[in-house]
């Protein structure tokens, strides 16, 4: 029932993008003194989300979009603005702990939007906020 | 949620992989001293776990640090040779020291993502009270 109002489909798809950039984000620390690592990230969410085919923004069973049990199927690429150190390393641990800040700052708005959504419901149906 | 847990196994496979390093480093400045000690380095490789699918670190083969060993020019020594040279390790300490800094470091990162990656969790898990 809740799915089908988008704000709440919203917040949903974008903390799931924000734990799977996380995840990424957590390979790429492990891997910060791997030879030949090249550090990896995801597409911001900004950019699922205005893509002009979106089958994850009018459905959610739809294509890429929980299709492999219920994880958003998040695309991987490769940080353009890293570079390689002697060992073929290209990680550095202050951007990967930057964007592992804005990931969880990203899963807290989509969780606090999905409570305040549910606190508007209770107070719809007359339960208090 | 399934991501997180992802997260969370490659921040422990980070954290297991850097204290594998520290141990290392350690057994490298226990025998600093110890004659014909032959320095160990160890290296990671990335591995991708065939059952979540995650890409983890694992160390890498440990080797043998092939240098030239110190000497030290001492005739009374019991171990001294015919040219009265002592040969000790090809461990020198200050190495080892910025090297276990870095795993101190590298093992820090990984523990603060580890600790982001529960929070997230909890507070996802938070959106179940009241």
């Amino acid at each position: 029932m809740f799915e089908e109002l988008s704000l709440v489909r919203m917040a949903s798809a974008m903390a799931r993008h924000a734990t799977a950039r996380h995840s990424v984000i957590a390979e790429n620390v492990a891997n910060a003194d791997t030879p030949g690592y090249r550090a990896r990230d995801v597409k911001a969410f900004s950019e699922y989300v205005n893509e002009p085919f979106t089958p994850q923004a009018t459905r959610p069973g739809h294509m890429a979009f929980g299709a492999q049990g219920g994880g958003l199927n998040v695309e991987k690429i490769f940080d353009p603005m890293s570079q390689a150190s002697g060992n073929g390393n290209a990680v550095s641990l202050e951007s990967e702990m930057l964007k592992s800040v804005e990931a969880q700052g990203q899963h807290a708005l989509a969780t606090t939007i999905y409570r305040k959504v549910h606190d508007l419901m209770r107070m719809g149906l007359g339960r208090g906020g | 949620m399934f991501d997180l847990k992802k997260a969370m196994k490659a921040a422990a496979s980070g954290m297991d992989a850097q204290s594998f390093r520290l141990r290392i480093l350690g057994e490298n400045l226990a025998n600093a001293d110890t004659p014909g000690f032959q320095r160990k380095t160890v290296s990671f490789v990335n591995e991708i776990n065939r059952l979540t699918g995650a890409s983890q670190v694992r160390p890498d083969q440990v080797t043998l640090d092939q240098s030239d060993p110190r000497e030290s020019y001492d005739p009374g020594h019991p171990m001294a040779n015919e040219r009265g040279l002592v040969t000790y390790s090809n461990v020198n300490p200050l190495i080892e020291l910025a090297d276990a800094r870095e795993a101190q470091r590298s093992y820090q990162a990984n523990l603060s993502i580890f600790d982001q990656a529960r929070r997230m969790h909890a507070g996802t898990l938070d959106l179940l009270r009241r």
